[in-house]
């Protein structure tokens, strides 16, 4: 008998499943329904959207038969169960919801698509249906190769000590031991309103400072909803994101940095990073193969993420705890270079270097921090503690994430070549370099 | 059962064909057809499926003669169910031109919607054509939303 989990693909919901029933007298009844989960290796769960006489015969026989398709090749799986229990509510009830709100949303259907239960049903037999063309599709990786490749990207984050060094770990060990190559990380900002981008792999551009609404598309649901989001086949679904990379004109007149993604992304997946039981952000991938992110590899993905979030939550609080992290500004080119302009906008703290739109927020405020410091008194060296104490930064208390700002901060200059930058010189500790004379100026009013 | 000139005209149009049946036991087993022919007056659908493929439903029904069959249409998922006593009957000429020119049709009006030709491939098989002779004993709408489930009100058209 081939085993439940081996059918994963047909869990999808891209090919519609198919309900037999029976009344008491026999007379059968046969319809369609959308989604078919699995449960374990001998129970599924159905959507409970059914029709009446659907119902009405389960109460009378609760033996059904189910015709799950694989998309992937259209090879058909007959099975015989039993109905077990309903469910209104717990966390495969949960689970499945904010599955079907997320699809459903993006397919413009939000409000037909409530779920009002989950009916589980025991299964007693699974025999495939003889094929005319017979199957093509490989089997999807075993639960083995999934475990293995959590481990060795779990492991690398083991050894990582810092933010930066964390997200590296993370995105480099998604592509190295998973082969998903398309990956964003995007941390929650202070505020709880927006994720920001401050790691990505295989798009071309970065994207870092992009930022997403919760709520927003596929990696804000997933924020909101504290679960993975998954779309196997995009083909119906509305996309998201813009295919075409922003020019640095586009981002001066929006003030706002595009968020990357592929053009012909057939499979996407947003995993929420929590931990201590707060979500602190977002781990995205996405691929142009389709049904990429089945069960398994979510629940292996899911792995990944819960480890990630708590690297994460460990180094930014070790370095909050660390007493002096010494900040220190070397000028080298300071007098010698070409001068440059610093502007803040005070009304929405975008940044301006020289005309380019740098950053908003408070990565744009801890830059016009520092820079100021340095014009204002000469000051060569300044701590962390000054930083999370000013007045002028308007950290959010004990939310404060000084440590991914100054990475935000760090790596956007790097990716706008600016004439400011931020260099890590040792475990927790910085130097601001200048290209030239820095000029800051802030202008209070729009424009 | 009288089945009017546009349900039947649906009927035998390229929509997907789902086959519910049962055994002694009450366990039900699904199959799907390759095509239908409708005597309106006589109120009979004829259902062609490959006993190659859907062996167990075709024993079933043999064996007990209930049959229900779902008609949907795969681009607006229009479906209409029909139920009552069938006999296993062999595919006449007719039967089987019919089937073929089914198979060819639902498999491109899937094609168009998307699919890829091999998937579509693995559902409608023509070896060993049998026909299940329904004589149609009620019709539902069966369309997702509202009226789904309602006994089909021929007045209406």
């Amino acid at each position: 008998m081939i085993g439940l989990e081996r059918l994963s693909a047909c869990f999808e919901g891209v090919i519609p499943s198919i309900i037999a029933t029976a009344s008491a007298d026999g007379m059968p009844n046969i319809s369609y329904l959308s989604h078919v989960a699995l449960v374990d290796e001998g129970r599924v769960a159905l959507s409970n959207q059914f029709f009446t006489k659907t119902a009405a015969n389960i109460l009378a026989n609760p033996s059904v038969g189910i015709l799950l398709v694989d998309p992937r090749d259209g090879a058909q799986h007959q099975l015989t169960a039993t109905f077990e229990q309903s469910l209104d509510r717990g966390d495969l009830f949960d689970k499945m919801a904010s599955h079907l709100r997320a699809t459903s949303a993006q397919l413009g259907m939000a409000d037909v698509m409530a779920l009002r239960g989950v009916d589980i049903y025991k299964v007693a037999s699974i025999a495939a249906v003889w094929s005319p063309v017979g199957a093509v599709a490989s089997p999807p990786p075993t639960a083995e190769m999934r475990l293995a490749a959590a481990t060795a990207v779990t492991g690398k984050i083991s050894q990582a000590t810092e933010i930066s060094s964390i997200i590296d770990a993370i995105l480099d060990g998604l592509r190295d031991s998973f082969g998903f190559g398309a990956t964003m990380l995007l941390m929650l900002e202070p505020a709880g309103e927006r994720l920001v981008t401050v790691g990505s792999r295989g798009y071309p551009w970065t994207g870092i400072g992009s930022e997403v609404a919760m709520g927003e598309a596929l990696i804000g649901t997933a924020a909101v909803e504290r679960h993975s989001v998954r779309i196997n086949d995009m083909s119906r679904i509305r996309r998201f994101g813009s295919a075409i990379r922003a020019s640095s004109a586009d981002e001066n007149r929006t003030r706002t940095i595009f968020l990357p993604s592929l053009p012909d992304a057939m499979s996407q997946i947003a995993l929420p990073l929590i931990a201590q039981g707060a979500v602190r952000g977002v781990l995205f991938l996405e691929t142009s193969e389709r049904l990429a992110f089945l069960q398994g590899v979510e629940a292996a993905l899911s792995i990944v993420a819960a480890h990630a979030a708590a690297a994460l939550a460990l180094a930014e609080h070790e370095a909050s705890n660390a007493p002096a992290i010494m900040t220190s500004i070397e000028g080298a080119g300071a007098l010698a270079g070409r001068p440059f302009k610093v502007v803040r906008h005070t009304y929405d703290d975008s940044i301006f270097i020289n005309g380019d739109y740098l950053i908003k927020g408070v990565a744009g405020r801890l830059l016009v921090h520092l820079l100021g410091l340095h014009l204002r008194e000469g000051r060569a060296t300044f701590t962390n503690r000054e930083m999370r104490l000013s007045d002028e930064l308007r950290l959010p208390e004990f939310k404060d994430n000084l440590e991914t700002r100054l990475l935000l901060l760090r790596r956007r200059l790097d990716e706008k070549a600016a004439p400011i930058r931020l260099r890590q010189t040792g475990r927790g500790r910085l130097s601001l370099e200048l290209a030239g004379p820095a000029h800051l100026e802030t202008v209070a009013a729009r424009g | 059962m009288l089945i009017d000139g546009d349900l039947a005209a649906f009927l035998e149009s390229p929509v997907m064909i789902i086959l519910g049946t049962s055994d002694e036991y009450l366990r039900p087993q699904i199959g799907r057809g390759v095509g239908a022919m409708v005597a309106s007056t006589e109120g009979r659908v004829d259902v062609t499926v490959s006993n190659r493929q859907w062996p167990m439903a075709v024993a079933n029904v043999r064996a007990n003669g209930k049959l229900a069959v779902t008609f949907a249409r795969p681009h607006d998922y229009v479906s209409y169910q029909v139920k009552g006593r069938a006999s296993v009957i062999d595919a006449s000429p007719s039967h089987i031109a019919s089937s073929r020119q089914y198979i060819a049709a639902v498999s491109a009006a899937l094609v168009g919607l998307g699919l890829e030709d091999w998937v579509a491939a693995q559902w409608f098989s023509d070896e060993e054509p049998l026909v299940l002779s329904l004589a149609v004993e009620s019709i539902y709408v069966q369309t997702p939303g509202q009226q789904a489930g309602r006994t089909f009100d021929r007045q209406r058209s």
